[in-house]
């Protein structure tokens, strides 16, 4: 698209939008949203940036093998944090029993493991929608 | 170490090739290593199952509970290793390893370039990993996801063939899947609006408390639950989607469809009834009559129909539906016989329909004929698929010393334990028609004259992974000791709990 | 009969439910248009994520988050939002699947009519 109004708006939202999602993704453990409603919008962020400046505009800034890799990454990041409660020789994905802190209801760091979590989803899911927008823009 | 590693082996028969699973489009450029990967992660769990299998066949404190996350049973999710979980996880090694060797070779003819082979491979590791899933789950929201995973992955691996006809396919697969999905969703809501409990032994006693105040919405769940994973396990009047689904597939993809999919919902579903209804209920609305008479009907016309198909793959295809009958029979049964035949059935039938399928892959890729009539003299030029092709199809007629008589031993026990000659009757009418639609194939394979044609027998990975599972059918027939024993003991412990 | 109709009435999201159930089901079974059942299938899924959402809701109740403010209010059952999550979830990824495989078929039939991509495959059948 040549608009340049469009081009304006999106380039001066787009930081914001994506910071919300990051909110929305971290803040997951103590209001509503959290990982996949959070990735949705960081993901909508480089969709939108995508529909505006071109596909190939947002190939450069985001290329297949960084999307590959985030992705494995976001899932293999969720495994890993598991592994710790059975190397603390309790059940799979455990919490406070692993000894993560629960913090003070309500803060950013409350609840223990369910930030770092619902971090690793996100991006998985954000990863993954774009990949979604760009294979079926493709086609 | 081995203490840890004992006590959270359930999580990682699960999760590993699961991971592994979405680890593998990082370096989807080496093909080389993802199998290798792939390779490693079969092995791991083959070794994993034989485990799990001899602790609970020799060890006195199974069935043992995992509790997920350190939160217990009504709140937290519960994974149970009994001995229903192990026969089933033993089941999935036993067959997936000889199909992932056999993979190796064949997909780049049938699937495409390297891209779409790691694809493949993820795919299947999903599969593999949320089926042993749906065995040891105890939480009904759990069966729901992991029944979920299944699909999309068959879907997945449907569609990954080159060429329009696997796309066609996959979509109707995929639409009547889904529609399933959501019945079984909705009677896993009923139940939960019933009993407030997800976890199927809490929902069960509260559902024995329950149902006689609000017997419609027991029915609806019932009936929600029956069309559900009838339809995803190609139950007779809802299969429609299986013979394009099975034939168009790869080959290595229709072995694990037709052999193990079907066979986790069949295992779910079984779990659903006998653990959270029970015997009082599934009598009180009649769920067994409903089942022997739709697995008889079942048998007959999958037979029937699969005697007038004239392509290989779908021949093969429309038997599965007439081996569903059976199991959902024994389901019907309700006794330990019955119940024990259709473990026993189900575990055959998983070696010997992949075997099949596999063998019939070689054929159909080294002559690239798919009509029987013309697959004259095959038997010749290629020994091996065709000779491990003959051993699985006499074990499927239920020939004694192969494993498919077995289970259709204990199948006519179950029935004339329950009194039920009828049943009997259409088991035996059965094998005999599942004698003439696949002997014929072999006359034409060995007694009819070969063309002139460079037919030969596939590579050595291929031939090996032919010869381990007709190994394997021998085996399940010469020594079933430990499997008749797990599948007893499981029996029992599904009509001991209602 | 007036007992019944109260039942209704204080049930509604539940007919709701059924009756999109109904569309849902009825859409997928009989329209030949591939996005028409698709559609359909989105119908039937939100249907069952309303049936297990009013499940959990009890009338005035709160969000169900900590308040320490308000020690003890009357909450609303989270448990059926959060299994709906992740049904939306898994309803998101069978759709975005169904969208790539429209597109595959598209492309090598140049329709989206099931029963056309049938008569095209029969004619194949028979030359």
């Amino acid at each position: 698209m040549k608009d340049y109004i469009l081009k304006r708006i999106v380039a001066v939202i787009l930081p914001f939008m994506c910071m919300y999602g990051f909110y929305v993704i971290l803040h997951g453990a103590s209001s509503p949203g959290g990982s996949f409603a959070g990735g949705i919008i960081v993901a909508l962020s480089f969709i939108v940036f995508s529909t505006i400046y071109g596909l190939d505009e947002g190939r450069r800034i985001l290329p297949e093998s960084v999307l590959v890799w985030t992705e494995s990454f976001g899932t293999l990041w969720y495994g890993l944090l598991g592994l710790i409660g059975i190397f603390k020789g309790v059940p799979f994905l455990a919490n406070l029993l692993a000894g993560f802190k629960p913090g003070t209801p309500g803060s950013l760091f409350s609840g223990g493991l369910i930030p770092l979590l619902t971090l690793g989803v996100g991006i998985r899911v954000a990863s993954t929608m774009v990949t979604l927008f760009f294979t079926i823009k493709e086609e | 170490m081995t203490a840890g590693l004992k006590t959270n082996l359930p999580v990682f028969i699960v999760v590993i090739p699961m991971f592994v699973a979405f680890m593998l489009p990082t370096f989807a450029r080496r093909i080389k290593w993802i199998e290798g990967t792939v390779a490693a992660v079969k092995l791991l769990g083959l070794a994993a199952a034989a485990w799990l299998a001899h602790m609970v066949l020799y060890e006195k404190d199974f069935p043992v509970k995992y509790i997920m996350g350190g939160w217990p049973a009504p709140w937290g999710i519960e994974l149970v290793i009994g001995n229903l979980a192990a026969l089933f996880i033993l089941t999935i090694a036993i067959v997936s390893l000889p199909v992932a060797l056999f993979a190796r070779d064949n997909l780049e003819k049938e699937v495409g370039p390297k891209q779409r082979i790691a694809r493949f491979y993820v795919l299947y590791l999903l599969l593999i990993g949320a089926l042993a899933g749906m065995a040891i789950t105890n939480d009904l929201f759990n069966v729901f996801v992991l029944v979920e995973v299944v699909t999309l992955s068959c879907c997945g691996l449907v569609s990954s063939r080159k060429g329009h006809g696997a796309a066609k396919a996959a979509f109707n697969y995929l639409i009547l899947a889904t529609l399933g999905s959501a019945l079984v969703l909705g009677g896993i809501g009923f139940i939960y609006i019933l009993t407030g409990h997800l976890n199927m032994e809490f929902a069960s006693a509260e559902l024995g408390r329950v149902w006689q105040s609000s017997p419609h919405t027991v029915w609806m769940a019932l009936s929600f639950l029956f069309v559900g994973f009838g339809v995803k396990a190609a139950l007779f009047p809802l299969h429609v989607w299986l013979p394009d689904a099975h034939s168009m597939a790869p080959s290595p993809a229709s072995a694990l469809l037709s052999g193990l999919a079907i066979k986790g919902y069949i295992i779910s579903f079984m779990k659903i009834l006998y653990v959270i209804f029970g015997h009082t209920l599934m009598q009180e609305y009649g769920i067994y009559r409903i089942l022997i008479l739709i697995g008889m009907v079942a048998i007959i016309i999958g037979s029937l129909s699969a005697l007038l198909q004239k392509r290989l793959k779908r021949r093969l295809a429309f038997s599965t539906v007439a081996q569903v009958g059976y199991l959902f029979l024994g389901l019907g049964l309700a006794n330990k016989e019955g119940l024990m035949g259709t473990l026993l059935y189900l575990v055959s039938h998983a070696v010997i329909k992949s075997l099949l399928f596999l063998a019939a892959g070689a054929v159909i890729s080294a002559t690239g004929k798919e009509n029987i009539r013309d697959l004259a003299g095959v038997g010749r030029k290629m020994p091996i698929a065709m000779g491990t092709f003959t051993i699985a199809s006499l074990s499927l007629i239920g020939l004694p010393l192969l494993s498919g008589f077995i289970g259709k031993w204990h199948l006519v026990l179950g029935s004339l334990g329950a009194g039920d000659i009828l049943s009997v009757t259409v088991i035996i009418i059965g094998s005999i028609l599942c004698a003439a639609y696949l002997l014929p194939i072999i006359r034409i394979a060995y007694f009819e004259p070969a063309p002139e044609a460079d037919w030969q027998d596939p590579g050595l990975p291929q031939k090996a992974a032919l010869i381990l599972l007709a190994a394997g059918v021998v085996l399940l027939g010469v020594l079933p000791g430990p499997f008749i024993e797990l599948a007893g003991r499981a029996a029992a412990e599904l009509l001991l709990i209602q | 009969m007036k007992e019944l109709l109260e039942k209704v009435v204080i049930n509604y999201p539940y007919l709701a439910a059924g009756i999109l159930f109904a569309i849902g089901v009825l859409t997928v079974l009989t329209r030949s248009n591939v996005f028409k059942k698709l559609i359909g299938i989105n119908i039937m899924e939100s249907c069952v994520f309303l049936l297990f959402v009013s499940a959990g809701n009890i009338k005035g109740g709160n969000v169900p988050i900590l308040d320490t403010a308000n020690p003890k209010p009357v909450y609303v059952n989270p448990l059926p939002s959060a299994l709906m999550l992740t049904g939306i979830v898994v309803s998101v990824s069978v759709t975005a699947f169904a969208l790539a495989l429209i597109i595959r078929l598209y492309n090598s039939y140049g329709t989206t009519d099931l029963r056309r991509i049938g008569e095209m495959d029969y004619e194949v059948k028979k030359k």
